[in-house]
């Protein structure tokens, strides 16, 4: 049966995501993941969204997916034993050195390539198996007929984002926002956050989002440009995407709203189970589930429009200094 | 005894590589990693990519061909047999931003020198040393890495590093040209547009568009860094011209050419002229990257970036040294 991965930036999200039906959950420690702190996870409260999943029947993972500093490295070994210890059933990761390092250390743990790792070919995907990948995270821009191809020729499992932002450029190979903001802030564990840096696990200023005028020289030629960027629901290819057999249908959002996140699980929750009760060959109607996806997404983007506006306006203020967190 | 350090460019299509001078250049890398369609793309064209070759090393250079950023599985076929036009015409390396494609050089052409761009991602010594492993010779770090990262990395692994230190550097890279949306209105159609010297801008912020991907719109400039950077061991070089001029590559390569003969003489000269060059070429000032570990738009030296950036720009406090050790940990 396909996996229905949801996330949690909190522990009233893991338990909103688990009794809505997520087959897993995944959390961020705080520091080590592709979002801000504020929606990351100490070691106790790690340790209790572990004890919430598996009492729903849940598994859970914790996204170590930045690309940190070599000497970050030794850290990071101390806290997956530490939250391995505690239960935490695989990991998300991104830096090809640092998959190396834990699969040596813990080889029986289920490692995915997080989005960020930007596995974009048949070969890619062959080199993350070889450094002990099991699951990929296929990049939002690959078509049906690219991720048929892998599943047809890899043996690794495929994670598709169906609920996520369709970005202008590739994850993982994006540095606008770091470019214009980067405010170093060491957190009580001695981890830098890197304020600024979504690849080393700060937040993104979205600075891509800003509107934008175009110039030729010192000659505009556009007064309003904006560069692609679209949150998005799949929908009409989940049916293809379950027959096609990959693993894992995964929905991000740790910083949207715990009921919100709750009505996006238990959307793709009932989708999935009519879809799998539904027999094979005949006709599966989409429309009604339009319907119940249009009462969803307004609210989804009003979320995501504060969101922006308020990470761009942050973007804009001068950095002092380093500072503890 | 003197050091040596090889100075190298970016060079995409024919045309590019007939109308520059490479004197200031020890090596050049064949070949634009961002789009198929650019205007005669090496990669896209192997008889010209075999003729480039052999042009670049006829006047006594190393000949590198580097490859996609981001290939998908339809790239790869091209990408194969542009591998193997490298491997007959002699290139003396080939450079990958891909771990797809570093398996495949590793496989298909064991023998062939690999330099590891910087878009591959590169941040750990760890990342560095599985690399290793698939035949990389040499690394550019990720460009969001500070220097104190980089030199980690250089002592655990053992091989040389390869830093960027004139130009625009990659801030993203997509697979959407949203100039193809401007074409009728503009009236300048695809290859042309990326051609344009295109910044979008907003407020101070600035980013060089490339249609499939933008670039730092400040250029990065570690000029007066050099002797630090030679100190710390580095060298190898990269002016980062892959979207400017003939007159930019030659002109800022000449610059680099003789400051860094100086620095690895042990000398510290700054010429005035040097910042003249620099300044006429940056449009919207300079930067030093990540390479101090503060905003990558930011400039960091004894030159204040207003100086740098010339008459009737916009300027931005100075930031000393001495501010930015503190920073770093």
């Amino acid at each position: 049966m396909i996996e229905l991965l949801a996330p949690a930036g909190n522990l009233e999200m893991v338990a909103e995501a688990v009794g809505n039906g997520a087959n897993a959950i995944y959390v961020g420690p705080r520091g080590w993941s592709r979002r801000r702190d504020a929606f990351e996870m100490d070691d106790a409260a790690v340790r209790d969204s572990i004890r919430i999943a598996h009492d729903g029947g849940a598994k859970l993972r914790v996204a170590f997916n930045t690309n940190m500093q070599s000497r970050e490295i030794p850290d990071l070994l101390r806290r997956m034993e530490t939250l391995v210890g505690y239960g935490a059933d695989g990991a998300i990761m991104t830096d090809v050195g640092a998959i190396a390092v834990v699969h040596r250390h813990f080889p029986e743990l289920t490692i995915h390539a997080s989005i960020g790792a930007n596995i974009l070919n048949n070969a890619d995907v062959a080199f993350y198996r070889e450094i002990g990948v099991s699951q990929v995270v296929a990049d939002t821009k690959l078509t049906l007929r690219e991720l048929a191809s892998r599943k047809e020729q890899l043996d690794v499992g495929i994670e598709i984002l169906i609920h996520a932002n369709y970005c202008y450029t590739y994850l993982g190979k994006c540095w606008m926002s770091p470019y214009h903001r980067l405010e170093r802030t060491i957190d009580d564990g001695g981890k830098d956050l890197f304020k600024g840096s979504p690849n080393r696990g700060g937040l993104d200023y979205r600075v891509c989002l800003e509107d934008w005028q175009l110039y030729s020289g010192d000659t505009k030629w556009e007064d309003h440009v904006a560069l692609k960027n679209d949150a998005f629901f799949l929908l009409d290819d989940v049916p293809h995407l379950i027959d096609l057999g990959v693993h894992c249908l995964k929905i991000q959002g740790r910083e949207y709203a715990v009921s919100l996140v709750g009505a996006i699980v238990k959307f793709y929750r009932d989708l999935i189970d009519t879809y799998e009760a539904h027999p094979k060959g005949e006709r599966f109607d989409l429309v009604p589930w339009k319907g119940r996806l249009a009462a969803i997404q307004p609210g989804r983007d009003a979320q995501r429009s504060r969101g922006t506006q308020a990470l761009l306006a942050e973007g804009r203020i001068p950095v002092a200094a380093i500072r503890r967190h | 005894m003197t050091r040596s350090f090889e100075l190298n460019t970016t060079i995409s299509n024919l045309r590019d590589l007939k109308a520059s001078d490479l004197s200031p250049y020890d090596a050049i890398y064949l070949g634009n990693i961002t789009c198929r369609l650019y205007e005669a793309n090496l990669l896209e064209h192997l008889d010209d990519l075999r003729e480039a070759i052999a042009a670049v090393k006829v006047q006594g250079k190393r000949a590198y061909v580097t490859s996609y950023a981001a290939p998908r599985n339809d790239f790869l076929p091209k990408l194969r047999k542009a591998l193997a036009v490298a491997v007959e015409a002699g290139a003396d390396a080939v450079e990958v931003h891909n771990l797809g494609v570093l398996k495949i050089v590793h496989e298909t052409h064991p023998g062939l020198p690999v330099h590891i761009g910087g878009l591959a991602n590169v941040y750990t010594d760890a990342g560095a040393e599985v690399l290793k492993r698939f035949g990389a010779m040499r690394i550019t770090p990720n460009y969001e890495l500070s220097l104190e990262e980089i030199g980690q990395i250089q002592r655990q692994v053992g091989l040389p590093m390869e830093l960027l230190v004139h130009g625009k550097m990659p801030l993203g890279i997509s697979d959407h040209c949203f100039l193809l949306d401007y074409e009728e209105a503009w009236g300048v159609k695809c290859p042309d547009l990326c051609q344009q010297d295109l910044f979008l801008k907003q407020g101070d912020w600035a980013m060089k568009s490339i249609g499939k991907g933008v670039l730092s719109g400040r250029d990065v400039c570690m000029l007066e860094h050099l002797p630090q950077l030679v100190a710390e061991g580095r060298d190898c070089f990269r002016i980062e011209a892959v979207s400017e001029s003939p007159a930019y590559r030659l002109e800022v390569g000449r610059v680099y050419r003789e400051a860094l003969k100086q620095a690895v003489a042990g000398m510290n000269g700054m010429e005035e002229g040097w910042w003249n060059t620099l300044r006429n070429h940056a449009r919207v000032g300079l930067c030093n990257g990540f390479y101090f570990g503060g905003s990558g738009m930011e400039y960091l030296g004894a030159r204040r970036w207003a100086e740098a950036s010339g008459p009737g720009r916009p300027g931005t406090d100075l930031l000393q040294l001495s501010q930015v050790k503190g920073v770093i940990r």
